[in-house]
């Protein structure tokens, strides 16, 4: 891989060149109710860009999987059906300073959208998006990225992984999608040296400052988790979780959804899949009333097998980046490296068969 | 290709297996469509009311058929008492065939007992008739079908084909209390008429289907007649949505009802956690 | 606080409650607590930073709660108002449960941080209480502390909302229940919406779409808020536990602050005096029959 560097007004001229261009550039931004807090939206210079503040407050998932989307329209008359179809096709566009732990999120996620099946609505906004992802440099106790085997500097998923350097940034292009957006530079150059060492010290640093925060979860997690659903410790474990899904919404791996229907007119109307959650105690009701899941404790458990036994064992991966943004946003204090970290010493502590 | 976007589907017969129960029998609008088509028994579908929802049912028609395909279902929900409403002519909306399939190809050669209770017929009526089809692929075929009353018996008139033919076993049962003045089937629960129908298990496969209660009551007589785990298929249902494996919503553990099942063997069920 | 560890260590100790629902200290902040060992009571803290309505946990849906057994609850006296609710409605016994009430000071709004209560700080709802020295309690603990600053912010949103013409209020909230992914952490984290089955899950009939569209999201909002009026004490656990930042309380409260002109009624701490919606008498206002 070759080192480029950009320095802070190439990025401006970029980011400006593809906002001239028709692509729509998002980019962390300070929140319009509260300017501490930061989001994701669409920029028009990189001047409105808020970068390395905070973890932003809602993860990269909806620009791929939105809250509602519509799956087809219909019109239904005496004569019949008509299905209106959605594109699956999107415009072009690229995040601009995206944390690594989002952008992993996505990679992570493609392997149940193109398991078997493959997902066009999803994979048509992840081939129409270019990512630009930075060093993370707004960790804070709660991350825990290093844990699931991601880093503050991880290139998965990215399309251009920027180093902030003296002056500018390290540019590395991990997919041909980010070698394209660097070559739109004109200014970029290679980078020296020192940049090379700048950006090996930043990285070094970083991953320093999180790996304390929760150790690296271990293989036979999943597996002990597979063969312990009926440990007493599930009982208690939920106690304080309200059951209602704010985890999921903000979680870049949380992908559950519903279909419904919905009419607009007697005529007219749309299907749609909006973002679920298996937290919410209607998620696996049967119309006859039977719920495999009655309790919150089934449900919390659903979670945790979901992320670290279900997921890993089917796709090879943990459905978790570590971003840490379920610890905060939880209104009942369920924090999940907590929870992650005592079933793990658990795991160890109790390693065989299953518990009495 | 959007895979959440159904094949229009037009109603051409509708019957009322029994007060609550009804089969729709169903033709692609797309001509097609409807020429390449092709399932597996076992299998299921999305079937959809546009702007009520969709609905998860087993393909209840046999793979060896051409043409249409039938579901049967049950008025519990939004989805099924808008079905309900539905007319012979009316369009409804169909994905499938989702999921895995009865072993057909591994049971040729080999016997097969099929149990079913109640509206649980459904799935296994696809079977049996890809089986009759097919009929000198197989060795001996015993049905063992119940229900709680006489009322609640599914395909009646596939019933009373079944009684007619030589090649096959059939044994009707309606539970203590369920039998109409002329009945002439057994009175017993499925547990004891299968312990009455079946003698062996040699070289024989069993599907079975049903109310959760029945099925655990019966597993133990199989068990003892001497079926494995592994030769006892049955179907399980779960809350759908996508079909598909995405929308995770139907997981037992690990396993995805949709995409493993939902046909599982009775090894396989026992090994899942306690989630269905 | 010594006192708190010690009256909850008698209770359990004796065998009065089977759990102690207060508050401990977490990885971010005050959580909840669900004390079943006497020995463990060491962990019960109460602080400013004790913001949460615990309340929400006597809901009878929290079946793993209940099956802890009978619980003490330790309330602030504004939401002892809930357990009032709760009681008044019918969903809580009031034999059934141990309430030990804080003489409270105010809370921190955002309290996984300890800070000074200062009228920047202190949570919007305890401008104007009235219930630092709560009346519903088994037991009552604390020094009666100041009046707690008033943090103007709410009085300043309600302003700014009645100053609006019926246009702009519309496009205010609009904007902002643009946001809502219906969720439904408000409902969840709410003490008072205990239904079985809520009316917004409800399939036949669809009363409210369930996506988060504008439309529907309108719709959700409004209808909870109003299905709240009377019932709500303003204790904000909706708007803290909105992922999405939309200020529900604000709702909620422009609601409470009709039922209070209209009925001259808000949400006490005696479950004997009965809520507006939830009563008919023949007095009862009926101008809006013509």
């Amino acid at each position: 891989m070759t080192h480029r560097f950009l320095s802070h007004h190439d990025l401006a001229l970029l980011a400006a060149d593809l906002v001239a261009s028709g692509t729509r550039v998002i980019a962390p931004v300070r929140a319009a109710d509260d300017l501490e807090q930061i989001d994701y939206l669409p920029i028009q210079k990189l001047e409105d860009a808020a970068l390395g503040v905070r973890v932003t407050r809602r993860s990269l998932k909806e620009f791929f999987l939105p809250p509602s989307e519509v799956l087809l329209q219909y019109r239904q008359t005496k004569e019949g059906v008509e299905i209106r179809e959605v594109p699956t096709v999107a415009p072009p566009q690229v995040i601009l300073g995206a944390t690594p732990c989002d952008v992993a999120g996505l990679e992570i996620v493609d392997k149940v959208m193109g398991w078997d099946y493959r997902d066009e609505l999803w994979f048509g906004r992840r081939d129409a998006t270019t990512i630009v992802s930075f060093l993370c440099s707004v960790m804070d106790h709660t991350c825990f990225c290093t844990a699931v085997g991601l880093a503050p500097d991880s290139s998965r998923g990215t399309d251009l992984l920027l180093i902030p350097v003296e002056g500018g940034y390290l540019a590395n292009a991990i997919t041909p999608k980010g070698k394209a957006l660097l070559q739109r530079c004109p200014g970029a150059t290679d980078a020296s040296e020192a940049a090379i060492a700048g950006a090996e010290a930043a990285q070094q640093e970083a991953r320093g400052k999180i790996a304390n925060n929760l150790a690296a979860i271990p293989a036979e997690f999943a597996g002990w988790l597979a063969s312990h659903y009926d440990h007493p410790v599930w009982k208690t474990i939920a106690l304080r979780c309200h059951g209602c899904g704010a985890c999921a919404g903000v979680c870049p791996t949380c992908h559950c959804f519903d279909i419904v229907d919905e009419h607009d007119s007697s005529e007219e109307g749309a299907r749609r899949r909006n973002w679920d959650s298996c937290q919410t105690s209607k998620f696996t009701l049967h119309a006859s009333g039977h719920n495999p899941r009655q309790s919150q404790s089934e449900r919390f458990r659903q979670r945790i097998e979901h992320k670290f036994s279900i997921y890993p064992t089917r796709f090879g991966e943990i459905l978790c980046t570590g971003c840490g943004r379920c610890a905060r946003v939880c209104p009942g204090g369920m924090d999940l490296p907590e929870i992650v970290g005592n079933l793990v010493a658990l795991s160890k502590a109790e390693p065989e068969g299953s518990a009495q | 290709m959007n895979i959440y976007q159904p094949h229009l589907m037009r109603i051409c017969e509708i019957t009322d297996e029994t007060v609550d129960t009804r089969t729709l029998k169903l033709e692609f609008k797309d001509a097609k469509i409807a020429e390449q088509f092709q399932f597996s028994a076992g299998q299921f579908g999305e079937y959809s009311v546009f702007g009520e929802g969709e609905s998860t049912f087993c393909i209840a028609s046999p793979p060896t058929r051409a043409g249409y395909i039938e579901c049967s279902f049950k008025a519990t929900g939004k989805v099924t008492q808008a079905l309900r409403r539905l007319a012979v002519g009316d369009t409804l909306g169909f994905r499938g065939p989702y999921g895995n399939h009865f072993p057909i190809e591994m049971m040729k050669g080999h016997s097969v007992v099929f149990i079913a209770g109640g509206i649980g017929l459904a799935p296994v009526r696809c079977a049996i008739w890809n089986v009759l089809d097919l009929r000198d692929q197989f060795k001996d075929v015993t049905i063992v079908y119940g229900a709680r009353t006489v009322g609640d018996l599914v395909y009646k008139r596939e019933l009373e084909e079944w009684a007619q033919r030589s090649d096959l076993k059939l044994c009707l049962a309606v539970d203590p209390g369920g039998e109409t003045p002329d009945w002439k089937g057994l009175v017993a629960r499925i547990p004891t008429a299968v312990e009455q129908a079946v003698s062996t298990a040699e070289d024989t496969f069993a599907v079975i289907c049903g109310p959760p209660i029945m099925i655990k009551f019966t597993l133990p007589v199989l068990t003892k007649l001497g079926f494995p785990g592994e030769r006892i298929y049955t179907t399980l249902e779960n809350r759908m949505k996508c079909g598909l494996g995405k929308c995770g919503r139907c997981n037992i553990g690990s396993t995805y009802v949709c995409k493993d099942g939902p046909v599982f063997t009775a090894e396989q069920i026992k090994a899942m956690p306690p989630e269905f | 606080m010594k006192e708190l560890q010690e009256l909850s260590r008698q209770l359990l100790a004796d065998d009065v409650v089977k759990v102690v629902i207060g508050y401990e200290e977490g990885p971010r902040g005050v959580r909840a607590a669900f004390i079943t060992d006497p020995a463990q009571t060491g962990k019960l803290v109460f602080d400013k930073r004790c913001v949460q309505n615990l309340a929400t946990y006597l809901n009878p849906r929290r079946k793993q709660v209940a099956q802890l057994g009978k619980p003490a609850i330790v309330v602030k006296g504004c939401d002892a108002r809930s357990v009032a609710g709760l009681i008044r409605e019918k969903q809580v016994e009031r034999g059934n449960i141990v309430v030990i009430a804080m003489r409270c000071g105010g809370v921190l709004e955002n309290s996984e941080v300890d800070s000074e209560l200062t009228s920047e700080t202190v949570s919007v709802r305890c401008a104007g209480c009235d219930v630092r020295d709560p009346k519903l309690y088994d037991h009552i603990l604390g020094e009666l502390p100041p009046e707690p600053p008033v943090n103007p912010r709410r009085t300043e949103q309600i302003a700014a909302l009645e100053e609006m013409t019926p246009t702009e209020r519309w496009s205010f909230w609009n904007e902002e229940l643009a946001r809502c992914i219906r969720c439904h952490a408000c409902r969840e984290a709410c003490p008072m919406c205990f239904c079985v089955q809520c009316t917004a899950d409800k399939g036949q009939p669809q009363w409210i779409d369930p996506s988060p569209t504008p439309r529907a999201n309108r719709a959700w909002q409004t209808m909870r808020v109003l299905h709240q009026a009377g019932r709500c004490v303003d204790c904000l656990e909706c708007e803290r536990a909105c992922p999405e930042h939309i200020p529900l309380g604000l709702l909620a409260r422009y609601v409470a602050d009709a039922v209070k002109k209209r009925f001259d009624y808000a949400a006490c701490e005696d479950p004997t005096v009965p809520a507006p919606m939830g009563v008919f008498r023949t007095d009862d206002d009926e101008e809006f029959i013509r």
